[in-house]
């Protein structure tokens, strides 16, 4: 026993005793406190971020490789498709495609007269968003997260902040940025709220992901509250993110129970992650974030004045030959002179007040 | 030091890593077993002189990048477990097959376990007994590969 021991270590060219360095239990302790100093740093002071995008890099011919034979396999099915599917397949997205010139025709008169409308109105143009189409790289990796990764990063001008959507409607927002990918965060995880409206009634709420299944919740609103099954959910657009409009969800089921005082509100996205390939990455110019602007007072002293009390949907986008400062300004600040000295550092509230329609606004 | 072998535990190092980057999705990542745990335990039972405590946080750093999580929690999991690893690798050169497979899953739920503890703290929601399911085909990956050839040092290879 003894010798066959020995033997089978010889074999294995394991050590002798006394060349196998520090003790597990001293490297344990090291690289465990080693770890824990690493996820300190990352979670809470965040100072990896450089060093995370540069070994993403690294890893990026990797990644490559590892899609290879997805993509292979993609490629040679779609190389086979028969006559037939690409004849229906043509013929379908030619429909569509006249379908949607129509559409667009009417946009533009639309949005001509909608331009034309607000320089009567004296309010600002709406916003313009630009687009960038990405591909899905791979679904995340970490079981605990929603994640997908993307295929367009920071050479492509991708910023970290954008909204993710695809055909059907909001997927989620990008999160982290790489050289060569960025990783987009779906709505339906637990870290991400989205501000949405419902489409019949124009009713304002949060909606949180649910983490575990693919859901949404819309917590804090009363048992009351007017939503109904099969309502629509759409982004807001109050949050500067996302732009208003798109569709992100549809309320599935409406639990009241008689203990809570909250109705329990649960929408299934529209956006179907898993049946796509390709996203669009939508972001609102960078200017269009509450900026300041010169604003001379009354009392003839220049001031910066922050702009978040425009009206969130009609932001302004700082171009030289928009309105003027002057004509957007809004008529509190006129009233209160002593607001205008407010020091510029200081951040806008996140969620404007809410403009003058008569919409509802329960969920404020 | 053979560095022969130092090339084949990197090489099969990198092929895991592979492994771990292919495009998983739905059920099929759920049940992903620890392609790079498994081949880290294999090579601290095989070779505890060129494979370490520290190759295994080494590895798990670049698992915790290729995951987008925070950075060292693989790398944590990956440590402890490694340790577990190396401190019975002696006797478990001596264990016969089957006793080797209820300790390499051992080793695997430990890291799961550790994982568990660090995102449970981090916040994320429990996933239920699901979640141990990698560690049941890893093991069944690591049967498969004992029966294909691959020695482990288990005692019923032709003693």
């Amino acid at each position: 026993m003894e010798r066959r021991f020995n033997h089978r270590l010889e074999q294995q060219s394991a050590p002798a005793f006394f060349v196998r360095g520090p003790s597990p239990l001293a490297r344990l302790a090291f690289f465990s406190a080693l770890s824990l100093a690493l996820m300190a740093a990352d979670s809470r002071l965040e100072y990896l971020t450089s060093v995370r995008q540069s070994l993403q890099g690294m890893l990026h011919p990797l990644q490559l490789l590892a899609n290879a034979p997805s993509r292979l396999y993609r490629d040679t099915t779609e190389y086979f498709s028969t006559h037939q599917y690409l004849l229906s397949e043509n013929r379908t997205l030619k429909q569509t495609a006249l379908k949607q010139s129509v559409d667009l025709q009417k946009l533009n008169a639309l949005e001509l007269e909608n331009n034309n409308l607000r320089q009567l109105l004296q309010i600002n143009k709406s916003i313009v968003e630009t687009s960038v189409a990405a591909e899905i790289m791979h679904v995340g990796r970490d079981l605990f997260t929603k994640k997908i990764i993307v295929n367009r990063g920071a050479t492509h001008n991708i910023v970290a902040g954008e909204a993710v959507v695809d055909a059907t409607g909001v997927i989620g927002q990008v999160t982290r940025i790489y050289p060569l990918s960025s990783e987009v965060t779906l709505i339906t995880d637990k870290s991400l709220a989205i501000p949405i409206q419902v489409e019949r009634n124009g009713l304002r709420a949060i909606a949180f992901g649910h983490g575990r299944d693919n859901t949404l919740d819309l917590p804090y609103l009363p048992t009351n509250v007017d939503i109904q099954h099969g309502d629509k959910l759409v982004t807001s657009g109050i949050d500067g993110v996302y732009p208003a409009g798109l569709a992100v969800a549809t309320v599935s089921q409406i639990e009241v129970t008689p203990d809570s005082p909250f109705a329990r509100i649960i929408c299934v996205p529209t956006g179907r992650v898993e049946n796509h390939k390709q996203v669009l990455l939508v972001s609102i110019p960078a200017k269009v974030e509450p900026v300041e602007t010169e604003i001379i007072s009354p009392i003839k002293q220049e001031a910066k004045v922050k702009r978040s009390e425009n009206t969130p949907i009609k932001l302004e986008v700082v171009k030289p030959e928009v309105a003027k400062p002057e004509i957007a300004k809004p008529a509190a600040i006129k009233a209160e002179p002593e607001k205008i000295q407010l020091p510029s550092e200081s951040k806008p509230a996140l969620v404007a007040p809410p403009n003058n329609t008569s919409k509802p606004h329960a969920a404020e | 030091m053979p560095p022969s072998k130092l090339k084949s535990i990197y090489l099969s190092l990198i092929i895991a890593f592979v492994f771990l980057l292919l495009p998983w999705s739905g059920f099929a990542l759920k049940i992903r077993p620890d392609f790079i745990l498994l081949v880290i335990i294999f090579w601290l039972i095989r070779a505890p002189n060129l494979c370490n405590v520290g190759t295994a946080w080494f590895t798990g750093l670049f698992v915790d990048l290729a995951t987008g999580g925070i950075f060292g929690q693989y790398a944590l999991a990956y440590t402890i477990t490694a340790f577990f690893a190396v401190t019975y690798q002696r006797r478990l050169v001596l264990f016969n097959h089957t006793q080797q497979l209820f300790y390499v899953f051992l080793l695997l739920m430990i890291s799961q376990i550790v994982l568990l503890i660090i995102k449970t703290f981090s916040g994320a929601d429990a996933l239920g007994w699901s979640y141990f399911l990698p560690s049941i085909l890893g093991v069944l990956l690591w049967r498969v590969a004992v029966i294909f050839g691959l020695n482990t040092g288990g005692r019923s290879r032709g003693t």
